[in-house]
């Protein structure tokens, strides 16, 4: 991984810790950069009581970035919904691709959401399953034809994302295990050299 | 050019629009009830792809797949399926895929289907909304040895001058390999300014991206261009009147700045709906206007696909001197002797001049616009001042251009001769076969002159298809204007003014045959075709001779049902 990779995965972590500390229902806004076709970021939300929680993508910028998918999962990480496009009836900063729903009255409880590019679906109906492009050799999203790319434009060519969700209590990106490990890693590093501040060592 | 005066009123009634308007009345029932892959074609297919299937730009592995989804309510994104398969059924499928399209593209769906296997014929179909289209048959190009080519080749289809019988014709050839049309699929023009067959969509001139968009949709809904779409993949070309009348780089006859707004505007417009609209791979995503491209079939020929129109091409100019068939130039006169105008622009020039000497196959076929051979109302070898010219639109507006081309033909001291090039021609809605030559009216063959006996002098052969629908010099039912061009122009072998309909390329290792093949009328429905008359270039020769029709293929590929 590189440096540049790892910082952003960072700063998109601190982002989502920092998310988390919402207490009521609010708006939660999430950002980052996917690099291959095949890339999933999950996040995670709960409420506190059934309510009204709309969920959309406004990255898709008429095809500056590539065409998300959206995918929601019970506390059980049992597949609910696959939700493509729809966007623009949710908000008017989405475009003809972004992806957006309403749900009227969602349960109270948790749920896992997942962000993949159309159309890299779930298998289902568990979120360990797995997505249909896992098998698949990682291909950059510049380098990739998504299906519904625009032949005469060439677009679709650009990794940044951007998920909305309103009406929930918490919210948060899921890290990815790597990102995890490197982080606690360098937690466990400055711990490690606060100890050894505190005995003198340095 | 005058309207042909058996022209018809318009057919009202139980017409083809009116069945269409009908039959979407039913949509929302049917596409509610229907299962997507497979379903036979009903009212909902008709609705939903109201606009036919196409295929085109076929390359070796790949082809580009098209059609437009007509929801029954409008979506901001519609979801569409393809299918490819090895036999009409749809059984022996090859290839599945999903794609999406959306109001931003007009609701068109372009597929480039690949990894398909070369010189093959395919079966494709798309589903949306919950409903399949018509299937289309297409066909990918050879690789490697290459021992024939059958294809047709039209232009100027013009769906308010009449019916485009021609394309049914075609239609029913299952040996095609594919259909070459030169430009003017579309025309721009409103209600009585060009043609009153049928009413165009939308009535007035279209300018606008709308407007353009509007005026696709009409062309696709015809039964006659989504019959020959479904059967053959198409190579493609614009000429003007896929943005305006004369269009140059710079502006066009049929543009008024002042009350039409920019012509890049236009154009852009113009070229956004051209390639929502047409099974054609664009070349320069970020140059639309850049569209010459070539086709390698197998070793046999190279279809060299021009762009004359709006890249490069420099504004055509005035003419002003009598002769008997209307105003004319000569080479003399202001402008035309100026290097620095262009048809095709350094880069393309460059470009066509390296495929030209480079190219492997055994057959150079150029693919483009407005007659490459001299014209003349009034005769005269080059060294008495070359004579008067009567179309400035064509090369002969640009000489010095054309020249650069011959140049390549001929060869160099570094630079072998280009032989074996065959120069396919549409725009003037009339029927021409031609030697080529810098010096049509010069006798004297060592002077660089040409022999219209013998056809020796000549560089190379062109064909000029007729048009589709758009009228010729219909009034010459004689052939007497036709004769008076051939006696100043010895270099025409044939020439027919009133006739509509299309050509019949035959190419294999030894010639080229060209067949024209005319339909009895364009002014109302029709079935009747009539061969003509075929000409032939033998291979290493660069001249014309009279050939007789050419049989077609046996067993071909079913048609797709």
């Amino acid at each position: 991984m590189s440096n540049k990779l790892f910082f952003a995965r960072i700063a998109l972590t601190t982002l989502a810790l920092s998310g988390s500390l919402a207490a009521q229902a609010a708006d939660f806004n999430f950002s980052g950069q996917l690099v291959y076709q095949k890339d999933v970021v999950q996040f995670d939300f709960s409420l506190a009581n059934a309510g009204t929680v709309s969920i959309w993508t406004d990255s898709w910028q008429s095809g500056l970035n590539f065409d998300p998918q959206l995918a929601l999962f019970d506390g059980n990480h049992a597949l609910q919904l696959v939700f493509s496009d729809g966007g623009d009836s949710v908000s008017a900063s989405a475009g003809y691709f972004d992806d957006g729903q309403v749900f009227s009255l969602l349960a109270a409880g948790q749920y896992r959401l997942t962000l993949s590019t159309f159309s890299n679906a779930p298998n289902g109906p568990d979120l360990a399953n797995g997505f249909s492009y896992d098998s698949a050799a990682p291909i950059a999203l510049a380098d990739w034809n998504q299906p519904g790319y625009d032949i005469n434009a060439n677009d679709q060519k650009g990794g940044a994302w951007r998920v909305h969700l309103s009406g929930v209590q918490q919210a948060a990106v899921v890290p990815e295990p790597a990102s995890a490990a490197l982080l606690l890693a360098g937690l466990l590093g400055v711990a490690g050299v606060a100890r050894c501040r505190q005995r003198g060592v340095l | 050019m005058g309207r042909p005066s058996q022209l018809k009123p318009a057919i009202t009634g139980s017409n083809r629009r009116d069945f269409f308007k009908r039959s979407g009345a039913t949509t929302v029932v049917v596409a509610t009830a229907a299962q997507w892959l497979p379903l036979a074609a009903d009212a909902a297919t008709s609705s939903v792809f109201q606009h036919g299937v196409a295929s085109g730009d076929p390359l070796n592995d790949r082809v580009i797949l098209w059609t437009r989804v007509t929801p029954s309510l409008v979506k901001s994104s519609i979801a569409v399926s393809y299918v490819v398969a090895t036999d009409p059924a749809l059984s022996q499928v090859v290839l599945r895929g999903t794609s999406k399209t959306h109001p931003g593209r007009d609701n068109t769906v372009k597929v480039d289907a690949q990894g398909l296997r070369p010189n093959t014929t395919y079966y494709y179909q798309f589903g949306a909304e919950g409903v399949a289209s018509p299937v289309g048959r297409t066909k990918t190009l050879p690789v490697g040895p290459t021992s024939s080519l059958r294809m047709a080749v039209v232009s100027c289809s013009n769906h308010a001058y009449g019916y485009f019988n021609a394309y049914a014709r075609i239609a029913q050839r299952a040996d095609l390999d594919l259909v070459m049309h030169l430009g003017d699929y579309i025309y721009e023009y409103g209600v009585g300014q060009y043609g009153s067959a049928r009413t165009p969509e939308p009535a007035h001139e279209i300018v606008s991206l709308s407007d353009y968009r509007q005026r696709h949709a009409q062309y696709k809904r015809d039964a006659d261009s989504q019959a020959m779409h479904r059967q053959h993949p198409l190579v493609a070309i614009w000429d003007d009147h896929e943005t305006a009348n004369n269009a140059t780089k710079t502006g066009a006859e049929n543009h008024q700045p002042g009350t039409e707004g920019d012509w890049a505007t236009r154009v852009a417009a113009a070229l956004q709906a051209y390639y929502d609209w047409m099974p054609v791979r664009p070349v320069d995503t970020a140059n639309l206007r850049k569209n010459n491209r070539y086709f390698a079939y197998g070793d046999l020929a190279d279809l060299i696909m021009l762009e004359e129109r709006v890249s490069s091409r420099s504004e055509i100019l005035t003419a002003s001197r009598p002769t008997p068939f209307g105003a004319g130039f000569n080479q003399s006169d202001p402008g035309y002797g100026d290097p620095g105008r262009s048809m095709l622009g350094v880069d393309q020039e460059a470009w066509l001049a390296e495929r030209l000497r480079s190219t492997p196959a055994r057959w150079k076929m150029l693919g483009q616009g407005v007659m490459f051979a001299q014209l003349k109302g009034v005769a005269a070898a080059n060294s008495a001042g070359g004579g008067t010219f009567l179309n400035s639109d064509q090369w002969d507006g640009y000489q010095p251009a054309r020249d650069r081309i011959y140049e390549v033909l001929k060869g160099d001291a570094t630079h072998a001769p280009v032989d074996n090039v065959v120069v396919l021609t549409g725009d003037i809605h009339s029927a021409w076969a031609a030697d080529l030559t810098q010096d049509p009216n010069n006798n004297n063959t060592a002077t660089g002159g040409y022999n219209p006996a013998t056809g020796e002098g000549s560089r190379a052969v062109e064909f000029v298809g007729t048009s589709v629908s758009s009228p010729g010099v219909d009034s010459d039912s004689s052939g007497q204007i036709a004769g008076g061009l051939r006696f100043y122009n010895p270099h025409f072998k044939y020439i027919n003014l009133t006739r509509r309909g299309y050509m019949l390329l035959d190419v294999n290792r030894d010639r080229v045959v060209s067949e024209w093949w005319f339909v009895d009328t364009a002014a109302s429905p029709s079935r009747i075709e009539t061969f003509a008359i075929a000409f032939a270039v033998v291979v290493g020769t660069n001249r014309l001779v009279p050939a007789a029709q050419t049989t077609p293929r046996a067993n071909p590929p079913l048609l797709a049902p």
